[in-house]
C-alpha cells in the first residue's frame, strides 16, 4: 500500500553517522557547518543520529588508524540496510599527510566499499554538502532495486 | 449448620498444622496440607452468600457459653462481611502459597515443620479476623507472630535470618504488649472481652482508660502491620524469608493489623466521628506511604524492595479508611484486597529468581527476561498493577482512593487531605520508579556471565503465581463488580455497629445499652470521575486491530527481522564501536538524578535505619508514647 | 450503524487517522518553525512523514542481548494507548467517548506510552539505554507532581464547590464562564502546564532521556526500521496530544455549533500553544542536566501549579 511513499521517502530523509576514523578534527568541523544556517543540510532533510542503529549515511573523516579500523568495520555493520557510506576529506582516500606512518591502516577503500568521496583537506561545506546529495542519490537507488 | 463454618474453619487449619507434622510421606503430608487449606477456604467461600450478599452476621459461641444476663463470658466468634472479607484474602493467600512452596522448598530440609508452623500461621490469622473477642485476638496475634518468626528464622542458613527473627520477636513483642494491655484496661473498665458487647458500653463514654487503651490497640495493631515507625523489620524479615512466607507475612500478617485498626476504630470505640482521629490515621498513612516508597527507592535487594513497597501500599490503605467514609473505608479495602494479591504475585516472582539464580541481589541480576520469559510475563502483571497502570487492579483501587481523600477534602475544606492526595499520587509514580528499577537490574539489561545458564522456573511454581496474576487482571476489569458485592458490604458491615453488636448479644441490645444512638450510614458512593476498563481494552483492541491490518497491508518489511548471534557484529549491542561488554547500569545509581536533590532526605534516611534494633525499639516505644499522648491530647 | 459510527470515532476522526495526521503535521510544523527561527530554511512540513516512511523502508535489526518479544511490542502498544488517549480528549464540546474516563485516568495513561519506551529500551539489553531509561524515569517523576496539581485545580475550579474529576465538567464549565485561561487565578497554572508539555513530549530543552549526542539516543539506541519508526510516530503523536490536553483544560468553552469550525479553531489553538510551549524553547534554549531538570519541576513548575491551587481554593 505505501510502497510508493517508502520508495519517494528513501532519499528524503537521510541521516547521518558520523565517525572519526583518526581525523585531525577539521572535516569534523565542517561537518557541522553544514548544519548551521548559512548552509542548513536539515532543509534536505539530513539529520545528525546518535547511533548507528538510525542511520542511512555513515560518514567517515580521517585516514583510519589502527586503533580505529575494527571500530569502523563495527559501526559500519551495525547500521541497517540500505546504508551509505560518504568518505570526507582526502585522509580516507589517500590518507593524506599521514600516509606510511606506522598506524595508519588506510585508506578506508581497502577495508569497505566506499560509496562516495569528498575530497580536500578540509573539503568546503558546499563539497559536503553535494557529496551528501549525492549519496541521497545512491540511498533511493538501493532501495528501488530491492 | 452455618454458625460452625468459621470455626470449622479455623480448626481445619490447626488439625492440617499438627496432622501434618505426623505424616513422614512427603505426597501424603502435602496432601494432608492442600487439603486442610481448601477444606478453610472451601468452608469460608460458602458463607460468601449468607454473609456478603444477603448482609447476614453469623455469631458462634464456642462450647456454646452463650451470655448470661447480657454479660459475655465465653469465647465468641463473629463473622460479618468485614470479618468475611478478610477471611476470604486470608484463605487464597494460604493456598497460593502453599502450592507454590511444594516446589519452592524443594532443596530445603524441616520441610515437616515448615508446614506445621505454616498452618499455625494461617490458623492464627484466620482465627484473628474471624474472633468476637478481644482477648482471643490477642491470643491469635501472639501464635502468628511467634509461627512468623520461626518461619522468618527457617533458613537459618542464610546470613541474617536468625537477626531478622530476634528484630522481629523484639519489635514484635512491642506491639503484642500493647494489644495486652490495651485489652487489659478494657477489661479492667468494662469486666467483658467481647467485641460487640464492649462497643455497646463504650460508647459515648471517653474514660481515662478507655483513650489509653484506644491508643494502645491502634499502635499494637500498627505495629502488627509494620506501619512507620516499625517499618525496619519488615524489610529483614522479608529479605530473609523464604518467598512463600513473605507472601503471608506481607499479604496477610499487615492485613491483620489493618483488620485489627478497623475493627478497634470503627466498631469497638465508635471513634471514627472523631477528626482528631481520622487525621491521625490518614497522617500515619500518609507517612508510612512516602517514607517506604523513598526507603524502597533506596534498597538494592529485590525482596527487601518489596517489603518496603509492601507498607507503602498499607499506607494507602490506612490512610483510605482513616476518611471514615463509606468511600474511603470500600476504597482502602479494595486496596488491602488487591496489595495482597500483586504483592503475593511479586514476591513470588521473587522467589523464582532466587530458586533459579540462587541470588536476589539487584546488582548481580540482569537480562533474566531471556532466560525465565514466563516469570517475567508474571512479575510486569505484577509491577503494573502495584505501580497503577490501568487496566490492572492497582490503578483501579488508587483512583477510588484519590477520588475518596479529594472528596474528603471538599467536603471539610481542609488542605490537609489535598496534600495526602498529592503524596498519594508522588508516592505512586515513585513506586513505577522503583519497578522500572527492578525491571532494569533483574528482568532487563544485559545478561552476567555466570546467569547464562539459568533455566526457566518450574511450572509447578508458575501455575499458583497465575492464580495471582489473573486475579490482578479479574480485579482490575471489573471494579464496580469487587466494590458492590465484596468490599461495598465489608465496608458497611464495618460501619454498621449497631447490628454487629445486636448479632452476638441479642436483638435490642445495642438500643438497651448504648448511650449514642446506633446509625447506620448511607451506603451512597459518588465517583468524582470515571473509570471504565471494559471499553478501554475494547478500544485499545479496535485500534491494536486498525493498526495490525494497516502494517500488513504496508510495504514488506526490508530485511528479516533476524537476531543472530552476538559474535556478529550487526548484532551486537551498539557500544561506541567497541567489542559490546558487560556494563549492566545496575539498580543502585538508576534514579542518580531524583536521589541527587533529595540528597539530604536520603541520606537522613541512611543514618536513621541503623540497622540495630535497640534503635529500632526506642522508635516504637516513642511511637506509643506519642500515640498515647496525642490521643490524650485530642479526645 | 452506531457500531459504525463508533468505529468512524476510533479508526478515523478523533481517533487513529486524525492523530496520526495531525500529529507528523504537527511535528514537522514544529520543525520548520525552530528553523525558521535559527534563521534557517528548515526542512519541509512533510519532512516527519518523510522520516516515517523512510523507516519504515528500512532493515529491523534485533540486537543478540534484545528480548525480541518486549523490544518489537513496546513500541506498539505505546502508539495504541495514546491513540486512546486522544479520543478522551474533548475537542470543545465533542466529547465522543463521554463518561469512560476522566483526568486522572488520563494522567496515568499518559504514563504508558513513557513507560513503553522505559521497556523498550531495557528489553534491547544496551547500557546507553539503561542510562536513558533513568533519565525518562526522573523526567516522569519530576513533571508528574505539577501536572497532578494542574489537573487536580482544574477539577477543584469546575466542581462549583464540589470536587470533580470528570473532563465533560471542565468543559462545560469553561462553556458557561469563559475559558479558564481568563481566569487571573488559572493564570499559574496555565503557566505550569506550558512548561510540562515539553518534558512530557520529550522535546528540547527537556529531551534529556533521548539526548543523541550524550548517550546515543537513550532508550532508541537500540533501534531500527519499523519499531523506531513506531516510536517516532508516538513522539509526533505526543506533540499533538499534550497541546490538545492544555488547550481541553484552559482554552475550551463553547464551540460555534459546527464541528469542522471547532476543530479547525481547536487546531489553530493547539498550535499556538505548541508554538509557546515547544518551538520556543527549543529554538532558544540548551539541554539542561537531569538533575536540573528534576529541580526546575519540583520547585518553580510545582511553586506555579501550587499558586494556582491555593488561589482556587481560596475562591478568589
Amino acid at each position: 500500500m505505501f510502497n510508493k511513499l517508502i520508495k519517494k521517502s528513501a532519499g528524503k530523509s537521510p541521516w547521518l553517522f558520523h565517525v572519526n576514523a583518526g581525523s585531525c578534527n577539521g572535516c569534523d568541523i565542517e561537518i557541522v557547518a553544514c548544519l548551521t544556517p548559512r548552509y542548513d543540510a536539515e532543509r534536505l532533510g539530513f539529520k545528525l543520529a546518535g547511533t548507528p542503529r538510525h542511520a542511512d549515511i555513515i560518514v567517515v573523516s580521517g585516514p583510519v588508524t589502527s586503533q580505529t579500523k575494527e571500530r569502523v568495520l563495527r559501526v559500519l555493520a551495525q547500521a541497517p540496510e540500505p546504508k551509505v557510506v560518504v568518505a570526507i576529506g582526502s585522509c580516507p582516500q589517500s590518507c593524506n599527510v599521514f600516509k606510511g606512518s606506522y598506524s595508519v591502516e588506510g585508506p578506508l577503500k581497502k577495508i569497505t566499499h566506499v560509496d562516495v568521496e569528498v575530497c580536500g583537506c578540509a573539503p568546503k561545506p558546499e563539497a559536503i554538502m553535494a557529496g551528501l546529495v549525492e549519496a541521497t542519490k545512491i540511498l533511493r537507488e538501493k532501495r528501488g532495486e530491492s | 449448620m452455618m454458625q460452625h463454618f468459621p470455626v470449622l474453619a479455623i480448626f481445619a487449619l490447626f488439625l492440617g498444622a499438627f496432622v501434618s507434622s505426623l505424616i513422614r510421606n512427603k505426597t501424603a503430608r502435602n496432601g494432608v496440607v492442600v487439603l486442610s487449606v481448601l477444606t478453610s477456604f472451601g468452608l469460608l467461600c460458602a458463607l460468601v452468600k449468607p454473609v456478603m450478599l444477603e448482609g447476614e452476621i453469623i455469631s458462634y459461641w464456642l462450647g456454646g457459653w452463650k451470655p448470661v444476663a447480657d454479660y459475655a463470658i465465653g469465647i465468641g466468634l463473629e463473622v460479618d462481611a468485614l470479618s468475611l472479607f478478610f477471611g476470604l484474602v486470608v484463605g487464597l493467600a494460604v493456598i497460593v502459597s502453599a502450592l507454590y512452596s511444594f516446589r519452592y522448598l524443594e532443596y530445603d530440609d524441616a520441610q515437616s515443620k515448615y508446614y506445621t508452623l505454616y498452618l499455625i500461621l494461617g490458623g492464627g490469622v484466620l482465627g484473628l479476623v474471624l474472633s468476637g473477642d478481644l482477648f482471643n485476638i490477642y491470643v491469635m496475634v501472639e501464635i502468628m507472630t511467634f509461627a512468623a518468626v520461626a518461619l522468618t528464622a527457617y533458613r537459618n542458613f542464610m546470613p541474617g535470618a536468625l537477626e531478622a527473627a530476634f528484630k522481629y520477636l523484639v519489635i514484635g513483642s512491642i506491639g503484642s504488649t500493647c494489644i495486652l494491655v490495651g485489652t487489659a484496661m478494657l477489661y479492667l473498665q468494662y469486666h467483658t472481652l467481647n467485641l460487640a458487647q464492649l462497643s455497646a458500653l463504650i460508647s459515648g463514654t471517653a474514660m481515662p482508660s478507655s483513650i489509653l487503651a484506644f491508643g494502645l490497640l491502634i499502635v499494637g495493631f500498627a505495629c502488627k502491620a509494620f506501619l512507620v515507625p516499625y517499618h525496619p523489620i519488615a524489610a529483614d524479615a522479608h529479605g530473609t524469608a523464604p518467598s512463600s512466607i513473605s507472601v503471608i507475612i506481607s499479604g496477610v500478617l499487615t492485613k491483620t493489623g489493618v483488620y485489627g485498626i478497623i475493627r478497634v476504630c470503627y466498631c469497638v470505640f465508635r471513634a471514627m466521628d472523631q477528626s482528631a482521629v481520622q487525621v491521625f490515621l490518614v497522617l500515619l498513612g500518609t507517612i508510612s506511604m512516602f517514607v517506604c516508597v523513598t526507603m524502597a527507592l533506596a534498597q538494592h535487594d529485590f525482596k527487601r524492595l518489596l517489603a518496603f513497597h509492601s507498607i507503602s501500599q498499607i499506607g494507602y490503605v490506612i490512610t483510605a479508611i482513616g476518611l471514615s467514609t463509606t468511600f474511603g473505608l470500600a476504597s482502602g479495602l479494595y486496596h488491602a484486597m488487591n496489595h495482597t494479591i500483586f504483592k503475593g504475585l511479586l514476591f513470588l516472582c521473587a522467589g523464582c529468581v532466587l530458586h533459579q539464580t540462587g541470588t536476589t541481589k539487584l546488582d548481580e541480576l540482569g537480562g533474566l527476561s531471556k532466560r525465565m520469559p514466563k516469570t517475567c510475563t508474571l512479575f510486569l502483571i505484577g509491577a503494573a498493577s502495584i505501580s497503577g497502570i490501568p487496566p490492572f487492579n492497582g490503578f483501579a483501587s488508587k483512583w477510588l482512593i484519590y477520588q475518596a481523600v479529594y472528596q474528603r477534602a471538599s467536603e471539610t475544606g481542609n488542605l490537609f487531605y489535598v496534600f495526602v492526595v498529592l503524596v498519594a499520587l508522588v508516592t505512586s509514580v515513585l513506586t513505577l520508579a522503583s519497578f522500572v528499577k527492578v525491571a532494569q537490574s533483574v528482568f532487563f539489561g544485559q545478561l552476567p556471565e555466570k546467569l547464562k545458564d539459568t533455566q526457566e522456573a518450574p511450572a509447578a511454581m508458575r501455575a499458583p503465581m497465575w492464580i495471582f496474576g489473573g486475579l490482578c487482571i479479574l480485579t482490575g476489569l471489573f471494579p464496580a463488580v469487587v466494590v458492590n458485592y465484596f468490599t461495598g458490604p465489608a465496608a458497611a458491615a464495618a460501619l454498621n455497629a449497631g447490628s454487629y453488636i445486636d448479632a452476638m448479644m441479642g436483638a435490642g441490645y445495642a438500643g438497651r445499652l448504648s448511650t449514642v444512638p446506633v446509625t447506620v450510614p448511607a451506603l451512597q458512593i459518588n465517583t468524582l470521575g470515571f473509570y471504565d476498563p471494559i471499553t478501554w481494552i475494547v478500544l485499545l483492541l479496535t485500534v491494536l486491530l486498525a493498526f495490525t491490518i494497516v502494517s500488513l497491508m504496508g510495504g514488506r518489511a526490508r530485511g528479516a527481522r533476524i537476531q543472530g548471534e552476538a559474535i556478529d557484529p550487526k548484532y551486537d549491542t551498539f557500544f561506541g564501536g567497541e567489542a559490546g561488554e558487560y556494563s549492566q547500569v545496575g539498580g543502585a545509581d538508576l534514579f542518580w538524578g531524583f536521589k541527587h536533590n533529595l540528597r539530604h532526605y536520603f541520606s537522613f534516611m541512611h543514618g536513621a535505619h541503623s540497622g540495630v534494633v535497640n534503635d529500632y525499639a526506642l522508635w516504637g516505644i516513642t511511637a506509643v508514647a506519642v500515640t498515647v499522648a496525642y490521643m490524650f491530647l485530642f479526645l | 450503524m452506531a457500531i459504525l459510527t463508533i468505529l468512524f470515532y476510533i479508526l478515523i476522526f478523533p481517533g487513529l487517522l486524525f492523530c496520526v495526521a495531525v500529529g507528523l503535521l504537527f511535528a514537522g510544523i514544529d520543525r520548520k518553525l525552530v528553523a525558521r527561527m535559527q534563521g534557517r530554511v528548515g526542512p519541509p512540513v512533510t519532512q516527519p512523514l518523510y522520516d516515517f516512511f523512510k523507516l519504515i523502508g528500512k532493515e529491523t535489526i534485533i540486537p543478540a542481548a534484545a528480548n525480541k518479544k518486549v523490544f518489537l511490542a513496546a513500541p506498539v502498544v505505546g502508539l495504541v494507548s495514546l491513540v486512546t488517549i486522544a479520543l478522551f480528549i474533548p475537542i470543545k464540546l465533542f466529547m465522543p467517548f463521554n463518561g469512560m474516563m476522566d483526568v486522572v485516568v488520563i494522567l496515568y495513561l499518559l504514563c504508558i506510552p513513557s513507560l513503553c519506551l522505559i521497556v523498550g529500551g531495557a528489553a534491547s539489553g544496551s547500557p546507553f539505554a539503561g542510562v536513558g531509561i533513568s533519565r525518562e524515569m526522573v523526567a516522569i517523576i519530576a513533571y508528574e507532581l505539577p501536572l497532578a496539581i494542574i489537573l487536580l485545580t482544574a477539577g477543584k475550579l469546575a466542581g462549583l464547590g464540589e470536587v470533580t474529576f470528570s473532563f465533560a465538567d471542565i468543559e462545560l464549565y469553561q462553556a458557561y464562564f469563559g475559558p479558564n485561561l481568563l481566569h487571573w487565578s488559572m493564570l499559574p497554572a496555565a503557566v505550569a502546564m506550558l512548561l510540562v508539555i515539553p518534558c512530557e513530549v520529550g522535546a528540547h530543552p527537556f529531551d534529556i532521556a533521548e539526548a543523541e549526542t550524550e548517550i546515543c539516543e537513550g532508550p532508541l539506541c537500540e533501534y531500527s526500521g519499523r519499531p523506531l519508526a513506531v516510536f517516532k510516530l508516538n513522539t509526533a503523536l505526543k506533540t499533538f496530544i499534550m497541546p490538545a490536553l492544555f488547550t481541553a483544560l484552559f482554552l475550551g468553552g463553547m464551540g460555534t455549533g459546527m464541528l469542522w469550525l471547532d476543530v479547525l479553531i481547536f487546531l489553530a489553538e493547539c498550535v499556538a500553544v505548541m508554538f509557546v510551549s515547544m518551538t520556543l524553547p527549543h529554538a532558544i534554549c540548551a539541554r539542561l542536566k537531569v538533575e536540573q531538570v528534576f529541580k526546575f519541576y519540583w520547585t518553580i513548575v510545582t511553586g506555579l501549579a501550587i499558586c494556582s491551587f491555593v488561589l482556587v481554593w481560596l475562591g478568589v
